[in-house]
């Protein structure tokens, strides 16, 4: 009896030591999300409900004023819309080029080390940069691409082409990325499924969709959570691809772009928030929803 | 062995950073405690080590304005760190460091945002420093610049300098075509019969070249010297919808079938259509100067002329406008931040801000040295449009239109036209909509 009671005791002590050190340890970036994400939610939800005055001050209470001018602005909705088409692009290219390039460069070619360099680059290189060079790329008068082609596409300013031509980007600079994350997940395949493929006569594209895909599918999964929301979230590439007096802006910028310019460049907070607080309820519902489909599709053996 | 020495290395590093944590905060405890007066005078010390921050956002000005910065650091050992941004960041960057309390110490001032800055405190009120200095003589600046910032009778900053707009012309292509170059003569009718001999029909040249963000430096001056405003004197309404606008505007989407296609002038600005020979002529900003004279092509082709007038109201309207440099109201060294205001406002420097060619200065009598910072072009006609007539023409400075927050509905201008610029036949629509649109901007701002 007593010397249960002691075990249990040490047991207790020992777990409050682990509990005190597991504490310590995600204290810094506890203290992170707290200041740069939690935070700021409340703040945004808050601000939403005010008419902001300028630069923080006297701010006037409206209530839901900013959702009903937000629920009637057809420019809202059209840039929800091309957010959507955004993603559309982004995610499912980035996505099956990427489980390509892994696929390929999982097998002992050679300079394999350079190739997956070489892929993950765009990913080093600053969002900016990366901007910048692609709008010479595309300029139409004296962009690389029409000079090769010697065509007169307007990449950039046609409005029927522009949100591909920006989604092109999105797919490129991201690309390395997803590549890494499927090949780590490559690393857990055992080789046995394999070897009995091949034993079994198997062709390559039938080991790919029956053993890798589905083996790869928490993975898989991950990256199309992640690049769902980071396709949601767009802005640099166009604000730094485009200018205000682009024709093809208003069929290309995005809900965050659309916040930037209220919140930031006009100064009206309480409605930028408010179109924030719009893109938060989309990416919850469409997570929610893969989180469910999920079931279907993801074998965690 | 290897995972014990790597795990003791994450621990330091960790246990380190959680101490300048905590020693921070520990820090800004006694700050709040003690009533913080010693340690703020410390760290004002410390700072007053550190150089004064400028603000600016033009590239083409960066060089002359370190140099004035430097002479001034050798003759009051302040040091001061200038730093440029581009304009949307710059507007952010103040809008948010005004915001969160953290702004930069000295930075340029527009009319386009001064009241807001103005009636918020904050600009340092410069009133006191002006009654005892004795360089700075507040006559001698251009009086339309100094009402810019001059709010409830107290000025809150030091006029800088001014600007007015003149026509750019590729004289190599006018003899290809010709034509007789552009001169004080010339109406807006001449510039658009040149604009359509010059542009030709397999899109390797055109007769001009203006886009909706540029409208100080091309449509406003139609607008205005057609009798049209763009912001009713009072600043309380909007002028797109003003017949004499509406005329203007028209002539502008005349003007754009001898202009590059709108998407192509949306992705490439004018000045650089310019200075790689697509265009044939452009309105621009005499603040371009000090970038076209560093251009090769610009020096061996082209050369400025009056801008055009209007035949029927026989006036030739020129934007001006004027920066103006403030000091942010909260920051830790008034004292110096005055000193270099004074410096940037003292005759000499004003002067030589003319002379390096940075910009034409606010300052009386100064304009004759701006002429002679190049004599690769003529700088004359800039200066031209300032008197009260050419002959029968008469001559007309009007002062960029503002309102009480004007970047709203500037932008909202910027692409709101864009449509009426991709489809000239929507123009009079799309001004008359867009005055509708404005003054709600107008009635909406926190005045």
């Amino acid at each position: 009896m007593n010397i249960e009671k002691k075990k249990a005791k040490k047991i207790t002590s020992w777990q409050q030591k682990q509990l005190f050190w597991g504490w310590i340890f995600i204290f810094p970036t506890m203290l992170g999300l707290i200041v740069l994400n939690i935070i700021p939610i409340f703040t945004t939800i808050y601000q939403s409900f005010f008419k902001t005055g300028d630069f923080g001050k006297g701010n006037i209470f409206i209530g839901v004023e900013n959702y009903k001018q937000m629920f009637q602005d057809a420019q809202v909705w059209q840039s929800l819309f091309n957010t959507l088409k955004y993603a559309v692009i982004e995610v499912p290219f980035s996505i099956v080029i990427a489980l390509i390039l892994a696929v390929l460069l999982n097998r002992k070619i050679k300079g394999r080390g350079v190739y997956r360099a070489i892929f993950f680059l765009p990913m080093v290189a600053a969002p900016a940069a990366i901007a910048m060079i692609w709008r010479w790329i595309y300029n139409s008068q004296f962009g690389l691409l029409n000079h090769i082609f010697g065509t007169h596409i307007k990449w950039i300013s046609d409005p029927k082409i522009a949100w591909i031509s920006i989604a092109v980007i999105g797919v490129w600079s991201i690309l390395g990325y997803n590549m890494v994350l499927f090949l780590a997940g490559l690393q857990d395949i055992p080789r046995d499924y394999y070897e009995a493929a091949e034993i079994d006569g198997a062709s390559g594209i039938a080991t790919l969709l029956h053993i890798t895909v589905p083996l790869l599918s928490p993975t898989i999964f991950f990256v199309l959570v992640t690049r769902v929301i980071g396709a949601f979230q767009v802005f640099d590439l166009i604000y730094m691809v485009m200018d205000t007096n682009n024709p093809a802006l208003g069929k290309t910028q995005s809900l965050v772009f659309l916040f930037y310019q209220y919140a930031f460049t006009e100064g009206n907070k309480g409605y930028g928030s408010a179109i924030v607080m719009l893109l938060l309820a989309v990416i919850m519902l469409i997570t929610v929803v893969q989180m469910v489909l999920q079931k279907k599709w993801v074998h965690y053996n | 062995m290897k995972k014990k020495i790597i795990t003791m290395v994450l621990v330091t590093a960790m246990a380190l950073s959680m101490v300048a944590c905590g020693s921070s905060t520990s820090s800004n405890q006694s700050k709040g405690n003690n009533g913080g007066t010693q340690t703020a005078k410390q760290s004002g010390n410390e700072k007053s080590k550190g150089p004064l921050e400028v603000v600016i956002w033009d590239t083409n000005q960066q060089a002359g304005i370190q140099e004035i910065c430097d002479e001034f650091t050798k003759e009051t050992g302040i040091a001061v760190d200038v730093e440029v941004k581009d304009w949307d960041s710059y507007w952010t960057l103040l809008e948010s460091g005004a915001s969160g309390g953290d702004m930069p110490d000295i930075f340029w001032m527009h009319s386009n945002n001064s009241q807001m800055y103005m009636k918020n405190g904050i600009l340092m009120n410069l009133d006191k420093y002006i009654k005892n200095s004795k360089k700075i003589d507040m006559t001698k600046f251009m009086p339309e610049i100094k009402e810019l910032y001059t709010y409830k009778k107290s000025v809150y900053a030091i006029p800088k300098d001014y600007d007015t707009i003149a026509l750019w012309y590729n004289k190599t292509m006018f003899d290809a075509a010709g034509l007789s170059y552009p001169d004080a003569t010339w109406t807006w009718d001449d510039m658009y019969n040149a604009a359509v001999k010059l542009t030709k029909p397999d899109g390797s040249q055109y007769g001009f070249a203006m886009n909706p963000s540029n409208d100080q430096d091309t449509y406003y001056n139609m607008v205005y010297s057609m009798g049209g405003n763009i912001v009713s004197d009072d600043h309380k309404k909007s002028g797109y919808d003003n017949p004499n606008t509406l005329k203007a505007m028209d002539y502008v989407g005349k003007l754009l079938k001898a202009c590059p296609s709108a998407t192509t002038m949306s992705e490439t600005g004018t000045d650089v259509l310019m200075q790689s020979g697509t265009v044939a002529m452009i309105t621009q900003g005499s603040w371009m100067v000090s970038g076209f004279k560093q251009n090769d092509y610009m020096k061996q082709n082209c050369a400025v002329a009056e801008i055009p007038y209007d035949k029927t109201t026989g006036i030739r309207a020129s934007l001006c406008n004027g920066l103006g440099w403030s000091a942010y109201a909260k920051t830790k060294r008034p004292d110096d931040c005055w000193k270099l205001l004074e410096w940037f406002g003292s005759k000499e420097m004003q002067e030589k801000q003319a002379q390096l060619g940075v910009s034409m200065s606010a300052y009386e009598g100064t304009s004759e040295d701006w002429i002679k910072n190049t004599n690769v072009f003529n700088l004359q006609p800039y200066l031209d449009e300032t008197k009260e007539s050419t002959g029968a023409i008469k001559n007309k400075l009007i002062l960029r239109p503002y309102t009480y927050n004007s970047t709203v509905w500037s932008t909202g201008a910027s692409t709101a036209l864009a449509k009426a610029w991709s489809d000239p036949s929507l123009m009079k629509q799309t001004c008359t909509d867009f005055a509708a649109e404005m003054n709600k901007d107008i009635a909406k701002e926190n005045k």
